[in-house]
């Protein structure tokens, strides 16, 4: 279970280096795939509480390190209204809040219907960008949601999701390497 | 709940806690030392974007190029084809004659840069380009191209730099509108993908007596942008209450960019 578990640290920080060849599709809204979020989302369901919170750490402060935007620093006299951004480290409360979401299918993914985990993880992505989106609309004003935002969230949540099969994939790879079952209750019920 | 898990949410609102409350050198810290371990991947992967993008561009002119062959006889496709190579290297040559004749015509100390990777992230309106601090970039530098202005430098690192794009919301440029004595904020908008984003011009007095095709120029006030940088022109005014507001079309093709250049300081 060690060994499993360390995997999914490794897998999700490889993720982070698989992203970066991942470019925004601009004829789709300019959605992209989220290979990082999808790789928590899919370990978040495998593994313990601890572990998800362990990688939702991990992942969000990797992310915002990744997308954070510096403070512009202008004159306060001709730039009155600053455009704020979003603090460092928001993205480790909405990993941990997805986590939990994913959890919440645990007990249906240990009798192996993993399906299920796949398409909660596209919901689950859209559910993020829509709390990414609401953050920003908070701290910024003027709560606007056009058709763009919508298609780019819709696009990115359905491309992320096609990919989430692969991710498991992978998973019951390494879980079989390490000789640590992911489908308990499915092996159980087989036996019996 | 079980306590070891109970144990394990308090250590990650503990964790999270001190994330969110560390200062900006801190962060630029973590972000320095983030890009400096993926920085071979990152190269590589702008490297493949820029090729799918050639690819990509390629394809098109293929398909086009294949309609035509479809119309005519293959003698003249055939040379149709070496023709649109010709125009090709042309429209190429023009460009970089372009880019290096405002290198030498700008009163300002540049440093060129090619564009290697485009939104690298979901929200912001951001791009990567190849020169970082090894060539004298430092941050919130003005970044422009031949057409007008690009953005600011948001974050520089040893070999590339990354540029917040005037089309984004949190890039805000005091502007002032030709021929009136007109000023105003201008800034991107929030969500808006589109290859050419309209700009929106704020603050403006309630009775401003602006036209469609007017153009706007950068005010040099803020301590950000250069004064007297061409932004974009004037698409529409709607007139409020208070004061009145504009829609500005940039004068950049952001969907077309190559080369941009950094501005390092006024004097060449």
């Amino acid at each position: 279970m060690l060994r499993y578990n360390l995997s999914t640290v490794l897998l999700l920080l490889i993720a982070f280096l698989v992203q970066q060849f991942v470019p925004a599709f601009t004829g789709l809204s300019h959605a992209r795939i989220l290979v990082v979020q999808l790789v928590f989302l899919c370990c978040a369901v495998t593994v313990t509480t601890p572990t998800m919170l362990l990688l939702a750490f991990l992942g969000g402060i990797l992310w915002d390190a990744h997308c954070y935007l510096s403070p512009i620093i202008a004159d306060p006299e001709v730039y009155t209204q600053p455009v704020e951004s979003l603090r460092f480290g928001y993205s480790i409360l909405l990993f941990g809040v997805a986590g939990f979401l994913m959890q919440g299918l645990n007990p249906i993914f240990r009798q192996g219907k993993w399906h299920f985990s796949a398409i909660l993880s596209g919901i689950a992505i859209f559910l993020y960008l829509a709390a990414e989106f609401i953050l920003i609309s908070f701290i910024r004003g003027e709560f606007t949601i056009s058709r763009s935002i919508l298609r780019l969230m819709f696009y990115t949540s359905v491309l992320t999701m096609c990919v989430s099969p692969v991710i498991f994939w992978i998973l019951y790879q390494i879980a079989n390497l390490f000789d640590h079952p992911l489908h308990p209750e499915a092996r159980n019920s087989k036996r019996r | 709940m079980k306590p070891l898990n109970l144990l394990a949410l308090l250590l990650f609102l503990a964790g999270a806690t001190w994330a969110l409350t560390r200062s900006e050198r801190f962060v630029r810290d973590i972000q320095v030392a983030y890009f400096k371990i993926i920085n071979p991947t990152l190269t590589a992967g702008s490297a493949l974007e820029t090729k799918a993008r050639k690819f990509l561009d390629e394809t098109e002119n293929s398909k086009s190029l294949e309609t035509k062959l479809n119309a005519i006889n293959g003698e003249i496709g055939r040379l149709r084809i070496i023709e649109s190579q010709f125009a090709a290297l042309k429209r190429e040559n023009k460009e970089l004659r372009h880019a290096l004749d405002f290198k030498k015509a700008t009163n300002f100390d540049v440093v060129a840069a090619q564009i290697i990777r485009r939104h690298p992230t979901t929200w912001w309106q951001t791009m990567d380009i190849d020169a970082g601090e090894d060539r004298k970039i430092g941050i919130q530098l003005s970044v422009l191209s031949n057409e007008g202005l690009v953005g600011i430098i948001d974050r520089p690192f040893a070999h590339r730099s990354s540029v917040l794009l005037i089309t984004d919301e949190k890039c805000q440029v005091s502007v002032r509108v030709e021929g009136t004595p007109e000023v105003g904020i201008l800034s991107g908008q929030r969500g808006k993908f589109d290859n050419n984003p309209i700009l929106r011009l704020r603050f403006l007095s309630k009775e401003a007596s602006l036209k469609a095709g007017q153009r706007v120029f950068t005010t040099g006030r803020g301590g950000i942008f250069q004064s007297n940088i061409l932004v974009g022109t004037i698409l529409s005014v709607e007139k409020g209450p208070i004061d009145s507001e504009a829609l500005v079309a940039p004068a950049v093709n952001f969907s077309d960019l190559g080369t941009v250049f950094v501005v390092l300081s006024e004097t060449p």
